[in-house]
Order: C-alpha cells, then sequence, then structure tokens
C-alpha cells in the first residue's frame, strides 16, 4: 500500500512545482508542432456519467491552459471495453486519448478474453478516485463492519446489493475472511443496488456515488470505507484495515490513456498538460461539488495499480 | 395548504423570464429531436449538458426536463406519420398511429396525441407535487418477486398486443425474449450470443431494432408497391378530431394517464410498461377490441397518455431518493450534480425554489409544448403529401444519422439494417413486431428479477406466491392468458369484426 500512496503525493509536488514556475500563463513542454490538430479525449462511458464529467473538465482544462483544441466524444460500452478495443488498434500519436477506468483494463481481461491487456496503453495520469463504500440503513442494527459480520453471523447470512463487479469480489473476499455467509446480489448497477438496499430488500449495499446523498439526509450509514482512508462526508466511518479487515481496499481511478508506443516527448508532454488540469482550482472546485477531491496518480502511479489489480482479478475471477 | 404554498413558489420560479426561456427552448428542441427519427432525447441531453454548465441550475434542469417530455410529444409524430418509433414509449403509437395515418386521419392522430399529452402531463405533474412521497414508498414495496410478476403480466398482455394470430404473437415475444439473451450476464459477467463482437457486450441497442422492424421495414414495403398503385397514404380529410374522435378518446386518455403515472414511479423499466399496458387495458374494456391495431384513436389516446404520465412521473425516484430510474434521468442527475445539488431526498428542503421550479416548469412547459405542436401539425401532415420517392430517402438518411449517434459507431446502423431484412420477412409472414419489441425489453430485466428473487429466498420458488405483489400479478396474468385461450370468445369478436 505505502507505494500507491506516496506515488501520488510525488506527482502533486510535481504538480504544484510546475504551476509554480509557469505562473500565469501554464504551459507543458512539447516536442515543437505538437499539437498541429485537435486532440481526440475519447470517454469510455456515457455522456454526462462520472467518467464523462472527468473527461470534459480536464479537456477544458487543458483548453484553457495550453490554448489547444480538445474535442470530446464518448465510445461507451462493455464497461469501458468498447473503447479500449478501438483505442488499441489508433495509432500511438498522441492525437487520441482515451478516459477510462482501472477496472477496464483490470477486470474486463479477467472477465473474457477482450482482446486487450493493461499493458497495451501508456498512461498518462489520472483525474479522480472512486471513493466506494458499504452503506446500510440507518436504522439497521449494525453500524459497522464487525457489527454487519456478527448479525450474518446470528441471522445465518446478509445480502449485500452491489453496484458491480469490483463489488461483488469485495463481498466475497469479506466472507471469506471472516467465514459469515455474505450474499452479493447482484444487478444492472448502482442504481438498482441502492434501490433494493433504500426498500430494505438487502442488508446492506456497496456504493460510488449515490450513497453520499443519503448519508447527507440520514438515512443511511456508511459501515466501512471501501478505499484506503476515511472521506470527509462520513469522518466517523473507518477504513477496512482500521476496522480489522485484511481485504485490500478497492483503487478504481479515471484515468487518461493512450495505445503504447507513445514518443517519450510527446507523453512528457501530455503528461504534463494533463497534471496541469488536474491541479487546476477550477478542475478542484469541481471535484468538491462531487464530494470527491482531484487526484493525479501520474503514470508510475496507475501503472503500478494497475499490474497489481489485473493480476489480482485474474486471479479472483480466475476461481470461478 | 403547505402544497399550496410550495406551488407558489414554484411558480414564481418558473415563470421568471429566463427560466421560461430556457423553457420553451428545451420543449422546442425536444420536439424537434422527437420528430427526427433515432436522435433521441438522450443524446440530445448528452451534447447539451456541457452548455447547461455555464446555466443557473433552475434554467438548466427545467431546459433538459423540456427535452425530455417535449421529445415524448415529437417522438409521436414519427410514429404516427411514418411508423417510425424513436423511443421504446412510442412504439403501441405505432400500431394505430399508423393506420390512422393510412386512413388519412393523421392530423386527429396527431392531435388526440398532443391533447392527450398535455392532459397526462398536467395530471402527473400535480401528482409529482401532491403524492412523490406516499408513491415512494409504494414502489419500495416493489420486491424483485414482484417485478417477475409485473413483467409475467406485461409478457402474456403482449400477446393481446397482437391484431392477428396468437400463436403468431407467443412466438414474436419467445423471439424477443431469445434476442433479449444476448449481451452480458448480470451475475456472472460472461458474455452471450456476442459472436465475437464487442459492441453486442451491452445487448442488441432497442433504437436499432425498433427502426429497423417497424420504420425501414415498412419503407422496404412500400417501396415494392408500384408508384400508382401505391396506398401508401389515403387523401387527407381533415387536420382536426371530430366530435366523435374526443367523445371515444376522453376515457382512454384518464385510464392511460391513471396507468402511466404509478408504473413511471417504478424503478428500472416502469416508465416503459406504461404505454404497453395503458394499451392493452383499453383493448381489453373496449366493445370493439378488433378495431385495435386497424386505427383505432383510443389506442393513440391511451398510449399517448401513459407515456406522457409516465415520463414524468419517472422523475418521482430521482426527487425523493436520489435515485434515476432511467438513462436520460441519470443525465439529469449528473446535471444536477454539476451545479452542487446532491440529488436525493434533502433536495426539496435544501433547494425549494429549484425543485418546486421544475415542478411548476413541467405545467408551463406541457402547455407551451401544445401550443408548439398543434399549428405544427398542418406542417407535418403536408410532409406526407412529398412523393414517397423523395420522402423515403430522407427518412433512411435521418435514420442512419440517429443510429450513428447513438454510440458513436456504424454498428448501431448495421443492426437497424439487419433487423430492417427481418422486419420485411415479419411483414410477409404476417407477424407483427409490437410483441416481440415487448419480450425484447421486458426479457432481460424478467431475468434479472428472477436471479435476484432466487438469490434472496435462496432459491425457494414459493415467494412468488407468497408475496401479495407478486401472486396478484402472477393471477392476472393467469386470467389474462384464459382470456385469450378461450376461442369462442375470440371467434365471435372476429365474426363482428367481418360483418362490421
Amino acid at each position: 500500500m505505502s507505494t500507491s500512496i506516496s506515488v501520488p503525493s510525488r506527482a502533486a509536488l510535481t504538480g504544484v512545482i510546475a504551476g509554480f514556475l509557469a505562473l500565469p500563463a501554464a504551459a507543458a513542454t512539447c516536442p515543437a508542432g505538437f499539437p498541429n490538430k485537435p486532440i481526440r479525449f475519447v470517454v469510455g462511458f456515457g455522456a454526462g456519467g462520472g467518467t464523462d464529467v472527468i473527461g470534459r473538465a480536464v479537456a477544458n482544462g487543458i483548453e484553457k491552459q495550453q490554448k489547444w483544441t480538445v474535442v470530446v466524444e464518448n465510445k461507451p460500452g462493455a464497461g469501458g471495453g468498447v473503447l479500449n478495443s478501438w483505442l488499441k488498434a489508433q495509432a500511438p500519436d498522441g492525437y487520441a486519448i482515451g478516459v477510462n477506468g482501472t477496472d477496464s483494463v483490470t477486470i474486463n481481461p479477467a472477465q473474457a478474453n477482450v482482446g486487450y491487456e493493461w499493458q497495451d496503453f501508456d498512461y498518462l495520469g489520472s483525474g479522480m478516485q472512486t471513493w466506494y463504500a458499504l452503506v446500510a440503513l440507518a436504522d439497521r442494527p449494525y453500524r459497522d463492519l464487525p457489527g454487519l459480520i456478527a448479525y450474518a453471523r446470528e441471522k445465518g447470512r446478509a445480502t449485500i446489493s452491489v453496484n458491480g463487479v469490483i463489488g461483488e469480489i469485495l463481498v466475497k473476499q469479506l466472507a471469506k475472511e471472516y467465514g459469515v455467509n455474505l450474499v452479493p446480489v447482484p444487478g444492472t448497477g448502482a442504481a438498482e443496488a441502492m434501490t433494493a438496499a433504500l426498500g430494505g430488500h438487502v442488508d446492506a449495499t456497496t456504493q460510488g456515488t449515490l450513497h453520499v446523498a443519503q448519508i447527507r439526509s440520514g438515512k443511511m450509514r456508511q459501515l466501512v470505507s471501501l478505499i484506503n482512508r476515511r472521506v470527509p462526508y462520513a469522518p466517523d466511518s473507518a477504513t477496512l484495515a482500521e476496522q480489522g479487515s485484511k481485504t485490500p481496499p478497492l483503487e478504481s481511478h479515471t484515468f487518461f490513456m493512450t495505445p503504447n508506443g507513445l514518443s517519450p516527448e510527446i507523453k512528457t508532454c501530455l503528461k504534463q498538460a494533463i497534471d496541469e488540469a488536474v491541479n487546476a482550482p477550477e478542475y478542484k472546485a469541481q471535484m468538491a461539488k462531487f464530494d470527491n477531491e482531484a487526484l493525479n496518480l501520474g503514470e508510475d502511479g496507475n501503472i503500478e495499480i494497475n499490474r497489481r489489480l489485473a493480476a489480482f482479478y485474474k486471479d479472483a475471477l480466475g476461481q470461478k | 395548504m403547505e402544497t399550496a404554498h410550495n406551488l407558489l413558489l414554484g411558480f414564481s420560479v418558473a415563470l421568471s423570464g429566463t427560466n421560461l426561456l430556457f423553457c420553451f427552448i428545451g420543449a422546442l428542441l425536444g420536439t424537434l429531436i422527437g420528430v427526427l427519427p433515432g436522435i433521441g432525447p438522450l443524446a440530445t441531453v448528452a451534447m447539451l449538458l456541457p452548455v447547461t454548465f455555464q446555466l443557473d441550475p433552475t434554467a438548466a434542469l427545467v431546459m433538459l426536463a423540456g427535452i425530455y417530455y417535449g421529445a415524448q410529444y415529437g417522438g409521436s409524430t414519427t410514429a404516427i406519420l411514418v411508423n417510425l418509433p424513436g423511443e421504446s414509449s412510442s412504439v403501441i403509437t405505432c400500431l394505430d398511429g399508423y393506420q390512422m395515418a393510412r386512413q388519412g386521419r393523421a392530423g386527429s392522430a396527431l392531435a388526440i396525441a398532443a391533447l392527450g399529452s398535455l392532459f397526462a402531463g398536467c395530471v402527473s405533474t400535480l401528482v409529482i407535487a401532491l403524492f412523490s412521497a406516499p408513491l415512494t414508498a409504494l414502489a419500495q414495496q416493489f420486491r424483485p418477486a414482484d417485478y417477475c410478476g409485473l413483467m409475467t403480466f406485461g409478457l402474456v398482455a403482449a400477446v393481446i398486443l397482437a391484431r392477428g394470430s396468437p400463436l403468431k404473437a407467443v412466438a414474436m415475444v419467445m423471439l424477443g425474449l431469445l434476442l433479449g439473451l444476448v449481451g452480458t450476464d448480470v451475475n456472472s459477467g460472461t458474455t452471450r450470443y456476442i459472436m465475437k463482437m464487442e459492441s453486442l457486450a451491452d445487448g442488441i441497442g432497442f433504437v436499432g431494432v425498433a427502426m429497423g422492424l417497424f420504420g425501414l421495414a415498412e419503407i422496404i414495403k412500400n417501396l415494392e408497391e408500384r408508384e400508382h398503385q401505391r396506398a401508401v397514404m389515403a387523401k387527407i380529410e381533415r387536420l382536426w378530431p371530430t366530435l366523435q374522435d374526443m367523445k371515444d378518446s376522453w376515457r382512454p386518455v384518464l385510464r392511460g394517464t391513471a396507468v402511466g403515472s404509478f408504473l413511471g414511479v417504478l424503478p428500472g423499466g416502469g416508465a416503459l410498461l406504461s404505454s404497453f399496458a395503458a394499451y392493452t387495458l383499453e383493448k381489453r374494456v373496449s366493445r370493439t377490441p378488433e378495431r385495435f391495431g386497424r386505427g383505432a384513436i383510443e389506442g393513440v389516446a391511451s398510449a399517448e397518455s401513459a407515456n406522457n404520465a409516465g415520463a414524468q412521473t419517472s422523475f418521482i425516484p430521482l426527487l425523493t431518493l436520489g435515485i434515476p430510474s432511467n438513462a436520460l434521468i441519470a443525465l439529469m442527475a449528473g446535471a444536477m450534480m454539476m451545479h452542487g445539488i446532491t440529488p436525493g431526498p434533502q433536495v426539496m428542503t435544501r433547494n425549494p425554489d429549484v425543485y418546486w421550479g421544475l415542478i411548476a416548469s413541467m405545467w408551463i412547459g406541457n402547455l407551451m409544448l401544445v401550443v408548439i405542436n398543434l399549428p405544427l401539425i398542418g406542417v407535418w401532415v403536408s410532409l406526407l403529401k412529398v412523393p414517397y420517392r423523395l420522402l423515403y430517402l430522407g427518412i433512411t438518411m435521418f435514420c442512419c444519422i440517429g443510429a450513428y449517434s447513438l454510440n458513436n459507431s456504424v454498428f448501431d446502423i448495421q443492426v437497424a439494417a439487419v433487423f430492417a431484412v427481418l422486419g420485411y420477412i415479419f411483414i410477409k409472414l404476417d407477424c407483427e413486431p409490437a410483441p416481440l419489441i415487448l419480450g425484447f425489453i421486458l426479457g432481460p430485466l424478467l431475468e434479472e428479477n428472477l436471479r435476484r428473487a432466487m438469490l434472496l429466498s435462496q432459491g425457494d420458488w414459493s415467494v412468488f406466491v407468497t408475496q401479495p405483489i407478486s401472486a396478484t400479478f402472477l393471477l392476472l396474468s393467469l386470467v389474462l392468458a384464459a382470456l385469450i385461450v378461450v376461442p369462442n370468445v375470440r371467434k365471435t369478436r372476429e365474426a363482428a369484426f367481418v360483418a362490421d
């Protein structure tokens, strides 16, 4: 875990320094003549979703800071897989940049033969981490993870509606770790999982964003933070590790990628441009509105996570 | 009392200059994109979303909502005129609306659709204002097993949609169910029947299927007929509905509004079902069910009012729980978050101006839509006077643009093309596409809920009869199935029609 924590802070530091040196008109160091045409940001999910918003906000920042033209398009489908297949076949010239999530390169290839692996791409940086959590209705008799485990032990089982494969595997890991019957209930997405939990049809749910409003209104309680730290809107809800669990926290980031083989000069240029945009005040304000925050893990940070999680999910899904 | 006060606040917000303007822009845009086949509100809202970031949140939401329900109005126009359902909800409008147009009654059909939608829009807005909380509580009672019951009922009802042989209708429902299986299995993540095409991983796209089976297949059929003998359109007799049309329509509008208002609240597919359910209900209560599918104005009136009511009440889960009930409302949730308003139960108390302003704007927007649409009826109907050899080119082109714009991929055009050929074969075989579409839409929902119900009940099948909602729907399905198979009831009805 320690490596993944030190990497973002280093990246953030470079960002700050770059920002200082280049104030007020920030500009990345780019090879002469790059870019000589509009850059395409192709988002792996539909317009209006979380990934799309991040892609558009960063594109906007780059346009302002670098005076480039960045066109945002959407290529949704197969959990970001449609974009990855398409992107792999594009020329690595820096003009086609994918905006996608960690899960699309780590979980998709582990589930089926999709024709791409995480190594097929270069990573330019990331914009945000999804803050997953395990939440339950506030009037439930358990307030934290040990409470839920005890409840499951007493009742024989506990049902947890999950927002995707990432939540499903986590629930299975927890069940294995504690030796209790936790039943993940899959559906078509987070909204459905939330509906089931609010209606009291399941005992808890794993969520990425929808739960924040429910916590604010007092309807739901966060049992455990599923990422590596506590979150501002539920400061009393401890992390997995703090609650004594050995299950590793979830790491899903929205990153910027190109087909691999990008020239080092262009890569440096794009990495700087993205980092400047992610660290701009406008972008930070936007993330604050989402009850989240700007976070760029940089190239190395994303590679490290993708390598580790790809191996992890190959293992977890291969056992099925 | 408090509601009256809140509504007053809402109207004061909605009637302000900017909001009124954006309400109008939204309604107009919605009408336009609804009229262009294939270009749905989803694509439009997605494209306009970044623009709204510069606006005041209320104005942004008012405009986006206007596009959404405006498209419901506009979508019925192509369904009636050229048999092209832009959205799942207008599939049913095609059944009788297009037949009416062929009989030269396109004007009546369009006017009734607009007036029915206006009534439904106004009533369902009132429903949102007054009954959001109890309806939400009721919707939350629906467990996976209950959804299974509802879907089963829907599938049995699909057979009623057909005007011809029930056996063929059953076959079409089954085919629809099979097509719905294509894609990723929700429980295991395994892909099914995708034939190594990653674009199929999320299933076959609805727009391509509907566009091909209805609109494009109809074009092929029409082109097959010789120019001089082509009876594509009868002479247009009048633009406005007769008094008799009005008399025939008011009850279906009322019933459609009631059905749509309730089903719209159910998250996940509720609004989708509303026009199907309302149409089925009308056909069942009608003394002359054999007229349905042959240009019955009741069919248009009920389906249109139900889909508009459903479209509007599907905002309820977003407003009360913060849960988007379909892809388009999810976009609106995104827009709210962009403006720093977290959708959820606290919006009503924390941002009452936004909440009540949005609700009041729906009223105003619906009124605007009728004002926009009624004068346009003449324009749309006169489009039918364009020689078909030119008209079909335009329709086909817009279909391709619309299909492409869904995912920015040629794949969806290919899907539409494949289903156009399939649809043509169905026309030749006298098999109707509506039951197939219903099976296609309900199949995945049924499967998913069935598996969830089984997970939650630990494999105990008795949940379907022990849970009252599920049991009620299954009982209703049985009754309906019995009514369909009782042969002499059908016989007499057919005979009555022939004698007519």
